[in-house]
């Protein structure tokens, strides 16, 4: 036997209370886990390197709020500008609610010259530029679905009073989100009687030295009409959108505080019981000769090892739930990426030391204070 | 007369619970050479317990001297004295107080994961307490396993294992039937004669007492029949 073994072995004896809070330890690291990468997909949106030449046109109100398409032209005319796509979110039902994903319709002539990341075969995008009813899908929904091209998608109108029969001419790849349906703005106009209206306007501007100046002459050029345009980057507008959700960050953050903290109290009752009950045999080893700071260890060492048991339990089960479940589908598209980073998991599992340090240490204290004499003295 | 072991010079311990003074031991001087075998006698409260938990180290005295093999006890800090303790206490309790996750080798062996020897030299060592005490057969059996006279075999076999100047037995037969506290006093007293341990016994049973080479009795605290130099 060793001094490891000695801790293992009472570790190991009372297997029920030993499971029991390894196990509460492990889900709260768990939804630790779950909750800080939930909170780092809505806070930080990923980064491309496509997305810097990228602007946003929408209404200054709201996102809720539709531009004049007549605008577009106006745009298309500054200098600067390389392409110009007018880009509105459908909201469509397929078949059923839960079968969420986003739609939307744009110019497709030239939305692959706007989003450079995406891959797209050139005979599936010559088809989708030449068939109005045409769209184009992102993998990830193709799979989710089951579809393949040619086949028919009805969408049932939700924020637009009409519904869309649509063919699909292409998959897409690559982007941050691979999900999405595109298709004609046209076809849209259509359905919707001429409207003339679009949720807002993407643009490539032709460098990075431009957009500055991009943002400020396209607001100032529709500062004083009826509808009025924030032009912003790709990820101001990310940012934007995430703060519909409301401070997030506390919210969660709260959250997490309330997680770690119930932790504590559970191990460190744990512990409190255990050493509790072995205060007798504490005393005989203290007498046969194990001074004060081979006690503490001893026991700071047993709850150590209790807490990252449960540490690793939790955090890389998160790990393993996002590496090998559709969180996309899980959360009916709510979360198009779920990436358990390594600094999560480093944060969680050096949360789980600090708490198996810190609950073992109040006990540790009264073991090694605790007199000999009156410890031997007391009944069993 | 071989130079005594142990020297204890006006030895008081005094316990204070608020306004309350209990005196445990008042002023009690006592030598003991090596290779003795000396029973504290005494009826129960009269301060025997507390002697032996001073001079083995896990109390400390309130006034007075004890030393042991030329180190003051009372003057080690918590941390030196336990390493003292290490050296040269070996303990044997009334209730056996084995640690019951642990089989009769590792209880044995639980001492020797302090010192520096390598697992064989810790088997050697082992196998050879539990040798002494008869129980070679029994060593991967765990104190529940045991009968209650085995399991303070193994105490003392734990006891012995660091080979320490003193084993101090506090009322080692107390939790055991005749024919078990005739064994085990039989092999402390084997212990004495045979390997020259010099062992203080607490005891309030003069038949445990008559086991030993010295009865000293104590009441209230006071050596009735002490050496007093």
């Amino acid at each position: 036997m060793t001094l490891h073994g000695f801790i293992l072995r009472n570790a190991l004896r009372n297997k029920r209370r030993l499971t029991l809070t390894v196990f509460s330890v492990a889900l709260s690291l768990f939804l630790f886990t779950v909750l800080q990468t939930a909170l780092r997909e809505l806070t930080e949106p990923p980064e491309i390197d496509d997305a810097a030449l990228r602007l946003v046109v929408r209404h200054k109100v709201s996102l809720a709020n539709v531009l004049p398409q007549k605008y577009q032209s106006r745009i298309e005319r500054i200098p600067g500008v390389k392409w110009c796509s007018k880009f509105t979110w459908f909201g469509g039902i397929y078949i059923d609610e839960k079968n969420f994903f986003s739609q939307f319709a744009c110019d497709a002539d030239c939305l692959f010259n706007i989003f450079t990341e995406a891959r797209v075969a050139p005979e599936q995008r010559e088809a989708f530029v030449k068939e109005k009813t045409a769209c184009i899908v992102g993998w990830k929904t193709m799979q989710r679905f089951g579809w393949k091209l040619g086949d028919k998608i009805t969408l049932l109108g939700t924020a637009w009073p009409c519904d869309l029969e649509l063919v699909i001419r292409g998959v897409y790849y690559g982007g941050i989100d691979e999900t999405n349906m595109f298709f004609h703005h046209d076809y849209l106009d259509e359905a919707l009687g001429k409207w003339s209206v679009a949720g807002m306007f993407w643009l490539r501007a032709e460098n990075a030295e431009v957009m500055p100046e991009l943002i400020e002459r396209i607001d100032k050029m529709f500062a004083n009409s009826a509808a009025a345009t924030k032009t912003e980057t790709e990820r101001a507008f990310q940012l934007g959108f995430l703060s519909w959700f409301g401070n997030v960050r506390v919210l969660i953050g709260s959250i997490c505080s309330v997680v770690v903290f119930t932790m504590i109290l559970v191990t460190a009752s744990t512990m409190g019981m255990t050493i509790r009950e072995r205060a007798r045999e504490i005393a005989v080893i203290k007498a046969i000769g194990f001074n004060a700071r081979q006690v503490f260890a001893l026991i700071v060492a047993e709850s150590f090892g209790l807490a990252i048991a449960g540490g690793l339990i939790g955090c890389f089960g998160a790990l393993f739930i996002a590496n090998h479940f559709d969180i996309y589908s899980l959360s009916r598209g709510f979360f198009v990426k779920f990436e358990v980073t390594p600094q999560i998991i480093a944060t969680g599992l050096l949360i789980s030391v600090a708490l198996g340090v810190f609950s073992g240490l109040v006990p540790a204290y009264g073991a090694i204070r605790a007199s000999v004499v009156e410890r031997l003295r007391a009944p069993e | 007369m071989a130079e005594p072991i142990v020297q204890i010079r006006d030895l008081s311990r005094v316990y204070r619970h608020g306004d309350i003074e209990v005196v445990a031991l008042n002023r009690v001087s006592l030598d003991i050479c090596q290779g003795e075998f000396v029973a504290l006698m005494g009826p129960s409260g009269s301060g025997k317990s507390t002697l032996l938990h001073i001079i083995a180290g896990i109390d400390r005295a309130t006034s007075g001297l004890c030393v042991v093999q030329g180190v003051n006890v009372g003057e080690l800090s918590e941390t030196d004295l336990a390493e003292w303790r290490k050296q040269h206490v070996g303990f044997v309790f009334q209730t056996f107080n084995l640690i019951p996750v642990l089989t009769a080798y590792e209880n044995v062996e639980l001492p020797l994961l302090l010192t520096q020897l390598s697992a064989g030299e810790r088997r050697e060592h082992v196998e050879a307490a539990l040798g002494l005490v008869g129980l070679a057969d029994r060593m991967d059996h765990r104190p529940g396993q045991l009968s209650g006279g085995q399991e303070q075999r193994v105490a003392i076999a734990r006891a012995l294992v660091t080979d320490p100047t003193l084993i101090v037995a506090d009322e080692p037969t107390g939790n055991l039937d005749a024919h078990s506290a005739a064994d085990v006093l039989g092999l402390l007293q084997q212990l004495n004669r045979d390997a020259g341990k010099t062992i203080i016994l607490v005891t309030h049973d003069p038949k445990a007492a008559a086991h030993a080479g010295r009865m000293v009795h104590l009441e209230k605290g006071e050596l009735l029949n002490g050496e007093r130099k």
